[in-house]
């Protein structure tokens, strides 16, 4: 035998080849099997092993000869991706009931934080790897909100205060025009008051003095009735501003209460999502174990 | 014999002078007596029925003949006044609106039980000689239009609103909503006993009932404001699966605001949703003060449409 072997490496070849094959249509078959018996669980194992064992503990099984490899199905990601889903999400309609789940196509999600008006597109759920894939700058947004919260702040206030502010400053500036205009007549007054005065040769400076100063307020008073004439404009579009930041704020404050509702702090929740996977993938134990325990006790 | 003649044919004409002076008398008292039966059916009568007919039979009636003029009337005006207040009697609706009382002959005016002092009436509409607007006396800007002999009643939303919402601001809602259901209580009737075309408008309950907005478009902002001031008052403005916007109110009542029309040609408007189907668009402006704020804030945009013939 072993000099046959020596002699022949072409059937050598054949069998490690065949028994190649036979690992690869093994998993693929198993593959099958699992999606077809509903068994995600198993799915998973076969999608990461690595992860899998890793996550869950899993001492590797010496005497698994089994190939485990996914490259095999990865054209069928979105495919797999739209079947996982279906448990997926029931699971995650649970632990993270604020969030709302887009199927946009074949098996790619895309997050909704809450079902309230404007909602904001929060991310990506990444079916095959059991995690979320938050917008940075949507997540670090919350994340500055309960940092302010805890300081009894909010994001946009300084915006908010600023924008207020400003707006009634001019509402101001339109309410004082009768005030500016009669302040004009009586310094228009002065001044043909002053050109009036037929002055001495010595006084012809002085003269020039007061004229300007009183062209300085007049000018003052232009600005401010300029500034009163685009007023109404303004102090609209201000108030769309604050009316954009309010509902921010708004959508922040209904994310935050739903997060602790839930978890408690936002620590908890970034800790839940970090450990998704392995949680998720418990819970099908979990199950087991529950209905293992019912059949024994039938 | 010329001038005998001419004497003769004198005292014939004079005799038929006044003979026709006579029989003209005589139908004008007739045409008296035919009205004071219609007036008495009008404020003895025991039947719905013949109370509706009179009331149509001595509106635009013109009691005054050549010969024969009655100093003291009562209007048209008058006659829905006390057609009004007889129907409610009638059909056994508390007595919360009563005729004010009158020494002689003079205006019909009403009060609502449970308001101020402010005195409602009857006015000539224009429209038609039968079509009349009801009002508060104040400003006569009509809360409804009744026309008795076409059988239609028509409520108001932008006096409806004006009213109730604005000048009462401050009243008790339970009073306001008191009076408003003499109102609802008095077109159902019409609807009910006799049939009238009766737009409720913003006083319809019914849960189909979709208020449109004035501008059939409404813009992003409108919803916007909508969704801070209802977080503010702790209510929760909620996106629809189709672009509606949802607000769900206390004891299970719905405020939808939705597109009924197409990107192209919107039409926005509100409907109201409640199991009993007993809200209207102009209770829940009462009941929840911020949707009152926002409702009256963005009137150019959301005011609910009325008959615009009728109230243009």
């Amino acid at each position: 035998m072993v000099e046959e072997n020596n002699n022949d490496q072409f059937e050598q070849n054949d069998s490690q080849l065949a028994s190649a094959l036979t690992g690869k249509v093994d998993y693929l078959t198993d593959l099958q099997n699992s999606i077809k018996d509903g068994n995600d669980l198993h799915v998973y194992q076969l999608i990461n092993h690595n992860k899998y064992n890793q996550q869950l503990d899993v001492e590797p099984d010496l005497n698994d000869n089994a190939t485990y490899d996914f490259s095999l199905a990865q054209n069928l990601t979105p495919e797999l991706s739209h079947h996982l889903s279906y448990k997926l999400i029931d699971y995650l309609g649970e632990t993270y009931p604020f969030f709302y789940y887009h199927e946009y196509e074949l098996g790619q999600f895309d997050v909704y934080f809450g079902n309230w008006w404007d909602h904001r597109l929060f991310g990506k759920l990444d079916v095959i790897n059991v995690a979320f894939e938050f917008d940075e700058e949507e997540y670090d947004k919350l994340a500055q909100s309960f940092n302010l919260e805890a300081e009894g702040k909010r994001v946009n206030e300084a915006a908010m205060q600023r924008l207020a502010a400003e707006n009634d400053h001019l509402t101001n500036l339109v309410v004082e025009q009768p005030d500016r205009n009669k302040q004009r007549a009586k310094l228009q007054g002065q001044m043909q008051e002053i050109e009036g005065r037929s002055a001495m040769p010595w006084e012809s400076a002085k003269q020039k003095e007061e004229k300007q100063v009183l062209e300085e307020q007049l000018v003052e008073i232009d600005n401010l009735d300029n500034q009163a004439n685009d007023a109404n404009k303004k102090i609209k579009s201000n108030e769309n501003e604050i009316l954009k930041l309010s509902k921010e704020e708004t959508i922040l404050g209904f994310e935050r209460q739903s997060l602790k509702q839930i978890f408690g702090t936002f620590a908890e929740f970034n800790d839940s999502t970090r450990t998704l996977y392995k949680n998720y993938l418990l819970s099908f134990l979990g199950n087991n174990a529950e209905e293992k325990q019912v059949s024994d006790n039938d | 014999m010329t001038s005998k003649t001419e004497s003769e044919t004198k005292v014939i004409t004079n005799n038929q002078t006044l003979n026709r002076y006579s029989s003209a008398i005589k139908s004008g008292l007739q045409h008296g007596e035919d009205y004071v039966e219609l007036f008495s059916t009008l404020v003895d009568t025991k039947h719905s029925q013949s109370l509706l007919e009179a009331a149509i039979g001595l509106t635009d009636f013109k009691l005054d003949s050549k010969f024969l003029t009655f100093p003291h009337q009562y209007s048209d005006e008058d006659v829905q006044l006390v057609f009004m207040q007889r129907l409610l009697d009638l059909n056994q609706v508390p007595q919360n609106f009563a005729i004010n009382s009158v020494k002689r002959v003079e205006k019909l005016q009403a009060q609502f039980r449970l308001l101020n002092d402010d005195n409602f009436a009857f006015f000539k509409s224009g429209k038609s000689n039968s079509g009349f607007f009801f009002a508060p006396t104040r400003n006569q800007k009509p809360l409804f239009y009744l026309d008795l002999q076409r059988k239609e009643l028509l409520f108001n939303s932008t006096a409806l609103v004006s009213y109730f919402v604005v000048t009462l601001e401050g009243t008790e809602v339970a009073n306001i909503k008191n009076a408003v259901s003499v109102l609802i209580d008095f077109a159902k009737i019409l609807k009910e006993s006799f049939g009238f075309r009766v737009d409720f408008n913003i006083l319809d309950s019914i849960n189909g009932e979709f208020y449109t907005f004035a501008a059939g478009a409404i813009s992003e902002e409108v919803l916007d404001e909508l969704f801070v001031d209802a977080a503010q008052s702790n209510y929760m403005l909620m996106a629809g699966d189709n672009g509606e916007a949802i607000l769900n109110l206390d004891n299970d009542i719905k405020l939808v605001v939705k597109n009924d029309g197409s990107d192209s040609h919107p039409k926005w408007g509100a409907l109201v949703h409640d199991e009993p189907q007993k809200e209207s668009w102009l209770g829940l402006i009462l009941d929840y003060p911020f949707i009152s704020d926002w409702y009256l804030k963005n009137n150019k945009e959301l005011a609910i449409i009325s008959d615009p013939y009728i109230f243009g």
